[in-house]
């Protein structure tokens, strides 16, 4: 017996198996929205299924504020853990590897392998850490765009993706239009709202807070791991319902099941927090978190383009946007706005929302429902 | 119930008859999107449809044709006067909450508004009622009371009663016989087995 007969996600039915992430070094100067200028920029990105004769059946995906570019498939037979969207790419699955080109980046700004504040400012031979420019989701886009360029690839069959991923979706038909034939925004808003930038602020105040940020200047082993282990608990709590905790923790009690008159984990929700903070501090920087909620509060595109309207009026793609009934950060109705809005500039749009108590994160969730829509938008003659 | 198709055919051929090609429709309760499919296809229309069933949104989808799943009003709502050329209400009017609403709303968002229903006063939904005194149910009518949705029943002469109370213009009417494909001459609240009108206001 070896490990790949008993690793069902290395050669399972549906699945990616064993991917490998590659680096595109855009090695020409890159000016960020704010006006700052970077000498070049990697990004670190993976693909599955093959790029067709025509080279149109590429779907590129998005990712979230804590995701990254490997959305599916592992990384060796060992690997128990598959990519953020494993359970919708895949040979046959709603995003079918074997019709569509998919690729996934890891964001400018980010820490996972891309030009982010982690990275060596090639002028100082330090990290940039502040000195990093204040990335937005346009200058995401623009740095993918960059990388779809260099792939050569001439159109996107669909852009795909939820929350800040869904940001760059409509982002990318509005920058591009000649370029994305359809989007897919998931989860997500066209303009980030009051009760999303308070959130974001507690979570960046809770990292600024601890002594260990030091002003961004942290050695990279060391860092704010209580700010952003606490700013990580809080923000999990807004990816989730009150009914989906409800029914996944209730008031079940930790080991003994007694009350220990004591400030440690007494309730499994409590555990379940602590576990959710301790592992993200391991695989995430805090000055990333701060850049890129900092991304999501900026995002406003009615008041970039005069209205929402005007945001869309080039748009050409076909869009599917999908809304979550228990959704509370993005909820419905600002999912709803964005199809409204594409309606009236007569754009080809459907809103779909999907009955699921999972919360904001229901996008990630496997869904039977949210499969069907996806593959009827994306499968379509 | 082998009829049910083509009673939908002749349905969708009136109504795509009084649609110009190129316009704009908005389909109120679109259903599975085949009317609009229809229209896109043969008019090239720019059309949307509205629906609350999300089984019957995604079939839009895989027909190609825009949808909104959510509430009639809300969308309508979201449009400013008169963006479509035509508004469609095709056997929705007997499951809404508001019809009055919805319809004026209609009337605000298109200069033409197509409604078509069941006419309740057709006189063997009469004979059914006077002899058993029980639901309808036929091959239009497919529920029993407990399993559809709330309908109102709608005869002709009270649908005009209601044009002449908002000042309605009925700009076109075709009535037709029980079998849904005979044009009605005459008598229609007793003889119409279905009834479609073109609103103005």
């Amino acid at each position: 017996m070896n490990d790949a007969e008993e690793n069902p996600l290395l050669n399972g039915p549906g699945e990616v198996g064993l991917v490998q992430y590659s680096d595109f070094d855009y090695e020409k100067p890159f000016t960020f929205e704010d006006g700052q200028t970077i000498p070049r920029f990697r990004l670190r990105y993976e693909t599955y299924g093959r790029l067709n004769e025509n080279r149109s059946n590429t779907i590129l995906i998005c990712h979230a504020l804590s995701g990254d570019h490997h959305c599916a498939g592992v990384y060796s037979i060992r690997d128990r853990k598959p990519g953020w969207w494993n359970n919708m790419i895949g040979p046959g699955k709603p995003i079918d590897t074997n019709r569509f080109y998919v690729i996934c980046s890891n964001c400018l700004g980010g820490c996972q392998g891309s030009t982010g504040p982690e990275s060596i400012n090639p002028d100082t031979g330090k990290p940039y850490n502040l000195d990093f420019p204040f990335v937005t989701i346009s200058d995401m886009v623009r740095a993918q765009k960059q990388l779809i360029d260099y792939l050569e690839i001439p159109e996107l069959y669909a852009v795909v993706g939820g929350s800040m991923g869904g940001m760059q979706v409509l982002q990318w038909a509005i920058e591009y239009p000649e370029f994305v034939k359809r989007i897919v925004p998931l989860a997500t808003t066209s303009r980030q709202g009051a009760q999303s930038i308070a959130f974001n602020e507690v979570g960046r105040q809770a990292i600024i807070q601890d002594p260990e940020w030091k002003g961004g200047n942290y050695e990279p082993d060391a860092g704010p791991r209580v700010g952003l282990t606490i700013a990580r608990m809080m923000a999990h709590i807004t990816y989730l319902s009150d009914k989906g905790m409800e029914r996944k923790f209730g008031r079940r009690r930790r080991d003994s099941g007694e009350i220990n008159f004591s400030f440690d984990v007494d309730f499994e929700v409590e555990r379940y927090l602590r576990y959710q903070g301790q592992s993200f501090i391991n695989r995430f920087d805090a000055n990333t978190y701060l850049y890129f909620t900092r991304a999501l509060d900026y995002f406003d595109l009615p008041e970039t383009y005069g209205s929402l309207e005007a945001a869309f009026r080039e748009v050409r793609a076909r869009a599917l946007v999908i809304g979550f009934t228990s959704d509370w950060l993005f909820p419905p109705e600002q999912n709803k706005e964005i199809v409204q809005a594409l309606l009236r500039q007569r754009k080809q749009a459907t809103y779909a929302e999907v009955p699921m108590d999972f919360g904001h994160d229901s996008f990630l969730v496997d869904a039977p429902n949210l499969y069907r829509l996806m593959v009827a938008f994306l499968w379509d003659k | 119930m082998e009829k049910l198709p083509d009673k939908r055919t002749v349905d969708m051929r009136i109504i795509s008859e009084w649609i110009e090609s190129d316009s704009s429709v908005l389909d109120l309760g679109c259903g599975r999107g085949v009317l609009l499919e229809y229209l896109i296809q043969t008019k090239s229309v720019f059309g949307v449809g509205v629906d609350w069933n999300m089984e019957k949104v995604s079939s839009c989808i895989k027909r190609g044709v825009p949808a909104y799943q959510g509430d009639l009003i809300e969308l309508m709502k979201s449009f400013p006067d008169k963006f479509f050329d035509r508004v469609v209400c095709s056997r929705t009017v007997q499951e809404l909450n508001n019809p009055a609403q919805v319809l004026l709303e209609a009337l605000r968002l298109a200069d033409s508004v197509t409604v078509g229903f069941v006419n309740y006063g057709y006189w063997k939904n009469r004979f059914h009622h006077l002899v058993s005194g029980s639901h309808i149910i036929n091959e239009v009518n497919l529920y029993e009371w407990y399993e559809g949705p709330p309908t109102h029943p709608i005869s002709i002469s009270e649908f005009e009663w209601f044009c002449n109370r908002h000042h309605i213009e009925v700009t076109r009417r075709v009535y037709l016989r029980g079998d849904w494909e005979t044009p009605c001459e005459y008598l229609p609240n007793l003889l119409c087995g279905y009834a479609l009108f073109e609103l103005t206001q």
